[in-house]
Order: C-alpha cells, then structure tokens, then sequence
C-alpha cells in the first residue's frame, strides 16, 4: 500500500502488467521497474556476526604484531637482530692469525695512501719524503705514530729534517681497521720489526685522542708530538698468533678458551 | 540521519585515517634527521650519508618512464619480512673481498637523490638495490660495467646465462648509426650491419648511469646494524 | 488500486521517464567512451601480458616496451573506463533518488569531453615514454588538475542534487553515491599534490602512491558499484533490502576502516614500523563491509531467482557479488605480515587483486547497470540477448581464470621468490604459466567486450518507433505483453 511519506515514485503493490498497459506508450522500460521501499528491519543474523568476530580476531592479530603506534620515528622492528639463514649458520670467513690478517690490511692502506710519497721501500726519497724504514717515530710509541697518521706534521723530524710543507694528515677515509692495519704494517715491515700489533681498539683511541686534541684539526710538530704523545695507545695487547676475522679484525673466541680472561 | 551527520561521520572517519597515516608522517618524514656517527660505535665521525655517484636525478626519471619498477623491486626486506637478506648478491656482497659480508636493509637514507621511491610493483626480475655492485663484481668482472649494461639494455637475451630472461629489449634506447672515421668509444659489441655501429642514447647513458649508482651497502651507522656481529661495545 | 494512485503512479513513472530523457546524451557519452576506453584498456592488457612470456612480440616498438603498455592498459582501465562508468551511474542513480532532471547536459558533456581528452594526452604521454613512473598515477603530471577539474563539473549538478527526505531516511545507494563523490577529490588531491607538488621522503611517496591505490578502489569504486547493486537488485526484484541495521553496519564499516588500508604494500621497507600492520589489518577488516553488503544484495535477489534468473542485469550483479565475495576472502588471505604478505608482495596476487576489484566487481555490475540504464535513457530496448550473453560468459570465464592467478599464481611465484637457494632465473619462469594465463583472459575479456561496445553503439539510434505514435493524452494503444522478449 502507498504511504504519503514514501519517496514519491518508489510505491508498494505496482502491478507490472498494469502499468505497462497504462503507461508502456510513454516509457516501455520504466514500465516494468520495480520499487525501492523502506529497508527491511531483518537484524543482523548471528551466524554473520560470528563470521565478522573472527575476521575482527584475525585484524586483532594483525594489529598485535605493530609496535607501538604512531611512533613515527621508528622503522624496524624493536630489538630487531637478523636471523641468519637456516642452514648457513655462521657466514664468517675463516679466521687468520692476527699478526697476519692485520699486514695484510696494512699492505692495501700502504698500497693506496703511503706508497706515492714514501715509496715501495719506505725509503723516501731522502729529499722531499722521509724514510719510514728504520724511523724510530714508526717504530716507537704508538701514540705519537697514530698522531702523525691522522694529523699529519709539519717542521723538523726525529732526525732534525724539515721536509717543506710536512706531510698532510691522511685519516681521510680511514677507518680504524685501516688504521690499526697500517701501523700494524709498517712497524713489522721493511726492516721495522716491533712484535707488536696495533689493535683496532687502539686505533679507536687514536682517533678520539686525534679529536681530542687542543690543535684538532692542524698538523702536529715534533714539540707537541713530544710533549703529549709519547705513549702507547691504551687497549689490551693482542697475540700475534691469535685468531681473528679476517676482515673486522676482530679476535674470534675459540672454542676451547685456553686463557681465562674473556677476549674482548 | 541529517545531512550534517552524514558529511560529520564521513570526514571524521577519513580525516583521521587521513592526518594518521599520510598527512603526520608524510611531513614527518620529509625532515627525517640524518644519525650522527660516532668514532666509538661507528669508528667515524660526522654523519651517516650513503653517497651515490651518477646521474640520479636523470636516469631515474629514464628508469620510471620506461616501467622497469614493474617489474624489478628495490627494497631489501629484514629478515622477518622476507628472505631478501639470504640471497648472496641482493643486500650486499656475502663475500666482498675487502670487507666480508656487506649486505644489509635497506634504510631510509638510501633513496638519496630522488623523488620517488622505486621500491617495485612484482619482483619479476631481481631486486635491484645493488644492481651497481653486483654488475661491478660479479657481471662485467673486470670489465666495463656499463658495457655489460648496455648489452643488456639492447637484448638481455643476447646473454646466454639470461637466455630464459623476460626483460624487454630496449632498443629504443640505442641509436644505430654510420662509423665516421672511428668507432666510437660507447658503441656496442654487436653487429649492426657493415659500417654502422649501436651507441647508447642521452637516456641510456643516463640510466646506466643511474643503474650502476644502486650500490646500498654502506656500514650502517650503529643504529641501524642489525648484524648479529656486530662488535658490542668495548667494555 | 484507486484511479488516484494509479494515476499518481503513472505521474511517477512519466517523472521517471523525464528524468531518464533528460539523461540520455550524458550517461550515454559515458558508457559510449568508457567503453571504447575499456576496449582499448583491454586491447593493451592482451599486448602487454604477451610480453610477459613473450618479450619479443612487437618488440621493436618503443611505445609498446612492457614498460610503458602496461602502465596505459592500468590507467586506461581505471580513468578511461572506471570513472566514466562510475559517472554514468552517478549521473542516474543520483537524478532518480532525488526525482530531478539532470541540472545541465551541456556543461556535464563538455566536461566529459575534457576528461575524455584528459585520459587520451595522458595515455599517449605514458606510451610516448614521459610516464611518471607512479603505479596508478602514470599520467603526466599536468594531466591531474584537468582530471580534477572536469570531474568537479560533472558531478557538481549531481552534489547538489542530493536530498534527504523529510523523514530523514536515505536510500542505501544514495549514501554510498554521496560518499563516494566525496571521497574521490578528497583522495585524488592528496595523493597528486603530496607526490607531484610538495616536496616529501621518496619512501613515503611509494607509500602514499599504495594507499591512493588502495582506495581508490575501496572508496570510490567500490562506494558506486555498491550503490548500483542495491539499487539495481531493488528496482528488479521489487523487494526492499532485507536487513537496515545490516546495510548501516556495511556502509560505516567501509568508511571507517578502508582509509586505513594500502600500506601493506610496504612492509620490509622503510616507513614507520606500524604503518604496513595497520594497512594489513584494515585490508583484512574489509570483509566486514563487503561481506555485509554483499548478504544483502544475494537476500534480495535471492527469492526471486528463479524468475530473474535470466535477467542481464541480476546476472551481472550476481556474477560481481560473487567476485566480492571473492575479494572479501582474499583481502584476509593475500596480507597477513609475517605469514603470505611476504609471499605476495612482489607477485602476481597484487595485480589479481586489483583486477577482481576493478573488473570481476566494479565493471561487471557496471555492465549490469548499463543493461538497465540505457534502455530507460535512450528509450528503446536492447537488440538481442545473444550478444548480451556472449558478453556475460567470456567476462565470467575471464575473470574465473584471472581469480586463479591471484590467489595461487602470487602464491607460488612468492615461495619461490622466498627460496633463496633457487637461482632467479628459475623463479623469473615461475611466472610464465601466470602470464599466459592472463593473456588468455584478457583475450576473452575484449572478446566479449567486443559484443558490448557494438551493442552499445548500436543503442545510440533513435528511440523506438512505438513512442512516437503516441502522443500524451489519448489512450495508449493495447501494447502486446512482450516482457519476456524485450531486454529491459
């Protein structure tokens, strides 16, 4: 039955047959459309609603597994550590004996950095470069070597020598492994032959103390190198014939730990 | 309900999704701060800045133009969302001769140069974050690198390791031309008829500049080293 | 029936007829275009899939490289086709709940030309090889405003038209109409002035880019098919929509949770760690809305099944409620972090999902809507129910196959994808099979949309003869009961 308060062409009871014959003339199509009435007051099945609760569990888990929300600055996983492919465990290369692994690094640093001025001997050239063979600020302590490195100098040398403009500073791009490998390299190579490894975590701490210094930034002079820098570097000493990553140059725990200090 | 309900709850319930996850982080992330390193985490000082070398800018609007991200990702999942970081070549090098294992996620700051992220629609080809290494190391070893990417570019099919690849050719990109006098230096090993040679157009040279700038494994700065070697902290 | 409401009742349906009359030349020009734009959206999916498994056919053409063709076989479907559907359906459904003419032809043709053109310079940008490079946004970027621009002509008569009725009771279809007219420009200038306009972080760009995707889909093309559906179910069957409380919950539902959906695209990558999560779970909410629209549609049709069972237009909405349905299950399925996201993320499931949403719902019950619309605007009936057939069947057949893609072609491809031991060129032939079942689909799909274009077409002649011998005011002429034959 129509109802005034309907929209007025959606009605209720419309004769199909009725309306065509009466208005088929005019609007075959129409003529035969049905109505939309108010909607039905069915409510919503409870089989449906156990359905939706699911997929709203579902969500719930989904969501459970986001974090914190809205904390924008973060980008991965909270304690997120990779997880090594099964079966591949470890992918560390074969660990080296230190002495070794740390020339090597030091022979490529030399190879790049050192070798234009100081030559393939270390030698020098006696005139514009100094000798690194046999130089007792190379092969003596380590901190005023690291200064050296990472500064550069300027003035006269060990053996009185002033060599024009000095040696600009070279810690451009040298990561501490270089740094530790170079030092390594050239205190055990041509002729130098100290024993001793220069550790990463030393080399670390020539950095910070090459930061630290009053003239950071300027090359050092002899004075200075004197004053402040006769010194080892701080750090524990490292076996020549220890184990470690090749690359990181890091020790690599052993499996049976002969000494009872734990290696850093 | 009235009219003013309806248009209430309607941007209500899209406003908020809106401002929530793209107004805020949109320009919250459009200044995203850069990681200062420092010497006893990272052993370098200054700023964590994966510097990218080549023609950005240029090849990547080559590379968006000609729908290579269809087709070729550039994103390095973490290990709990994909196995991305297993293959030996994708993230990195697993057996780079100076530094080891270098592979690793992709982080925000790697996308240096750029207007839009080409993280990829299908992985129909392979992921290309460190198409430049992988081109460099283990492709051209030795060789030129852009050559062996010009080669693919014109048919990667020519290739007979790719024999089964899908990547179109793009010839388009390559212009045949006379040899006046001497070959030039771009041109391609491939036959292209008795006196003509193929050189690479503005475009191609521009995307394989591009291509072989996609190196993105630098050292991460220490907070975002997710390696489980990741030397701990000297005691 | 009193002679005063039989009369009334024949005021209506001439109101009615008005109304449709007065629509003819736009909803026409936009089913007319969207049509031939769907042809040709369909023609370059057929090409671009044959590169797939095939890169060398019509290989040396630059403006066919996968690349490009692909990227104008989307956008053609989804701007040349989807919204000029959509505005066809807008336009009508819209004048007939609110009982007035359509507001200015004119000025809505001419927009339509200005969208028409719009979507031709930006195909032929994309094609031409000055694409942006921005799935779904491919087109140059100064082709946006112009889009914005005459899409804010066409549907501002229609905006306007809206009314609530005295009581304050909105038909279904309006609401979804309505919603759908807002959410549009809403999500269209956010998403083109956020990526063409403000400079941003080029990894929340692609994340901005999945969410424009994302919903587009489930706000504006969605919202229409929906609203027709109701609609159309309603003024076929005659039955009202069984369940209110149901349809309120459908439309609420949509319109607070799809907002939410679309980052999942983006999981693994760098954006802020819960964006991706929220997105998956708002993808999987969406079975709410869908399912809860989709039971009241199949309550409606349902008792009368067996009567209208052959009528075109519940055909079509039965087949696109079907793909809802279908939707509805792999929305939960396809995007679970952690489980099958990582597996379908880079697959072949992204592109099935789109084209279930786009063709398997919203352009079969388009078509559904075109069966019933044009004959009431262009006033004559459809030529045959062979073509009409033939039309149904091979998009059925085509989306039965692409529904297989999507759910175990992207599944497959991903867990080789996941096996790192396998060399990438073994899983790059993974997807072979998939891309020539898509082919062989797409293939089907412009078979039969072939039928549909010349049907169409052929509608554009005059009204039938019969009108015209009848002039208002002197008795109608017995008319032979030919409801049976004639496709209404």
């Amino acid at each position: 039955m129509s109802s005034p308060n309907k929209m007025p062409f959606f009605k209720d009871a419309y004769h199909m047959s009725g309306a065509q014959r009466r208005v088929g003339a005019a609007a075959p199509a129409s003529a035969v459309d049905g109505r939309v009435d108010s909607n039905g007051t069915a409510p919503v099945s409870l089989g449906v609603l156990t359905v939706f609760g699911v997929v709203v569990l579902i969500a719930g888990g989904i969501l459970g597994g986001a974090g914190r929300f809205f904390d924008y600055r973060t980008m991965f996983r909270a304690g997120y550590e990779r997880i090594p492919a099964p079966g591949e465990g470890d992918a560390q290369p074969p660990p080296k004996a230190a002495l070794a692994s740390y020339m090597a690094r030091g022979a490529k640093i030399y190879a790049a950095k050192c070798i234009v001025c100081h030559g393939p001997e270390a030698k020098g050239d006696g005139i514009n470069f100094p000798a690194l063979a046999g130089s007792t600020w190379a092969t003596g302590e380590t901190q005023r070597f690291a200064m050296i490195i990472l500064n550069g100098l300027q003035g006269p040398i060990s053996n009185g020598k002033s060599y024009g403009a000095g040696m600009p500073s070279q810690a451009a791009g040298l990561t501490p492994e270089d740094v530790a490998g170079v030092m390594t390299y050239v205190r055990n190579n041509f002729g130098n032959n100290t024993g001793d490894i220069v550790t990463v975590a030393m080399a670390k701490a020539a950095l910070e103390i090459s930061a630290a210094r009053a003239k950071a930034g300027q090359q050092v002079t002899a004075a200075e190198l004197t004053a402040d820098h006769r010194k080892a570097l701080p750090g524990p000493p490292l076996d020549p014939t220890a184990l470690v990553n090749p690359i990181t140059l890091t020790p690599v725990r052993t499996s049976a730990p002969a000494s009872a200090a734990p290696k850093p | 309900m009235s009219l003013r309900t309806f248009i209430l709850g309607l941007s209500a319930s899209f406003g908020v999704a809106w401002l929530a996850i793209i107004v805020i982080p949109f320009f919250m992330m459009r200044d995203i701060a850069p990681i200062a390193l420092s010497l006893s985490k990272d052993g370098a000082a200054g700023v964590f800045f994966p510097k990218r070398t080549g023609r950005i800018a240029d090849g990547a609007s080559v590379y968006a133009a000609n729908g290579c991200y269809l087709c070729h990702s550039q994103v390095i999942r973490p290990t709990y969302a994909g196995h991305d970081l297993y293959r030996p070549d994708w993230g990195g090098l697993k057996n780079d001769a100076e530094r080891g294992d270098t592979r690793r996620e992709t982080n925000a700051y790697d996308f240096g140069g750029e207007t839009f992220a080409q993280l990829g629609v299908m992985r129909i080809g392979p992921d290309l974050s460190n198409l430049g290494r992988r081109v460099e190391a283990l492709h051209a070893a030795g060789k030129d690198p852009a050559a062996w990417l010009y080669a693919h570019l014109f048919n990667p099919r020519d290739n007979p390791q790719l024999w089964q690849s899908t990547c179109p050719p793009h010839r388009f990109l390559f212009d045949r031309r006379e040899i006046k006098g001497r070959p030039s230096a771009d041109a391609l090993r491939i036959d292209a008829g008795a006196d003509h040679e193929w050189v690479p157009t503005a475009d191609a040279k521009a995307l394989v500049s591009y291509l072989l700038s996609l190196k993105k494994d630098h050292k991460p700065p220490a907070a975002l080293d997710f390696s489980p070697h990741k030397p701990k902290e000297a005691p | 029936m009193s002679s005063t409401q039989s009369s009334s009742t024949d005021q209506d349906a001439l109101l009615q007829a008005a109304i449709d009359r007065s629509l003819r030349y736009p909803v026409m020009f936009f089913l007319t275009s969207g049509a031939a734009w769907l042809a040709l959206a369909l023609l370059l999916g057929v090409i671009a899939s044959a590169k797939v498994h095939n890169p060398e056919f019509l290989g040396n053409w630059a403006c066919l490289t996968y690349g490009r063709v692909f990227p104008a076989h989307i956008n053609a479907l989804v701007y040349g086709w989807g919204m000029q559907a959509a505005f066809a359906v807008i336009l009508w459904l819209m004048a007939r709940h609110s009982g007035r003419k359509c507001p200015d032809a004119v000025m809505i043709l001419t927009a339509g030309h200005v969208w028409n053109l719009g979507v031709a310079l930006g195909s032929a940008g994309i094609l031409a090889g000055n694409g942006t490079g921005m799935p779904w946004m491919e087109f140059p970027s100064y082709i946006w405003p112009v889009l914005l621009g005459s899409y804010c002509v066409i549907v501002m008569g229609s905006f306007n038209q809206f009314r609530i009725h005295p009581q304050g009771r909105v038909a279904i279809p309006q609401w979804y109409i309505f919603a759908a007219l807002i959410w549009f420009p809403w999500i269209f200038s956010t998403a083109n002035l956020l990526l063409h306009c403000l400079p941003g972080h080029p990894v929340m760009a692609a994340g901005i880019n999945a969410w424009y995707k994302s919903a587009l889909v489930f706000l504006v093309f969605t919202p229409v098919a929906l609203g027709a559906a109701y609609d159309l179910a309603a003024q076929v069957t005659g039955r009202p929509v069984s369940s209110d409380a149901l349809a309120k919950l459908g439309f609420w539902s949509l319109a607070v949770i799809a907002p939410w959906a679309g980052m999942q695209k983006l999981a693994g990558a760098p954006v802020p760690y819960f964006l991706p999560y929220v997105g998956a779970a708002a993808a999987a909410l969406l079975f709410i809305p869908i399912c809860a629209a989709a039971i009241n549609t199949v309550r409606m049709m349902w008792p009368c099944r067996k009567t209208f069972i052959a009528h075109p237009t519940l055909q079509f909405i039965t087949a696109g409620i079907t793909s809802l349905m279908v939707i509805a299950v792999t929305s939960v399925v396809l995007y679970l972090p952690d489980s099958t996201l990582p597996l379908t993320q880079f697959s072949w499931s992204g592109y099935g999902f789109d084209i279930l949403a786009l063709y398997g719902f919203f352009s079969l019950v388009m078509f559904g809507a075109t069966y019933f619309i044009v004959p009431r605007v262009a006033g004559r009936a459809w030529l045959s129910n062979k073509l009409v057939q033939v039309h149904f069947l091979f998009s059925v057949y085509g989306m039965i196959t692409i529904c297989w893609v999507a759910l175990f072609g992207g599944f497959q491809q991903g867990m080789s994808q996941e096996n790192w031991q396998l060399p990438w060129i073994g899983v790059s032939a993974v997807t072979n099979p998939y891309a020539v079942a898509i082919t062989f689909a797409w293939c089907l799909m412009l078979f039969s949309n072939v039928f549909f274009c010349l049907h169409l077409i052929l509608m554009w002649r005059s009204p039938d003869r019969l009108r015209a011998h009848h002039a208002p005011g002197e008795p109608a002429p017995a008319i032979p009961d030919h409801t049976a034959e004639h496709i209404y």
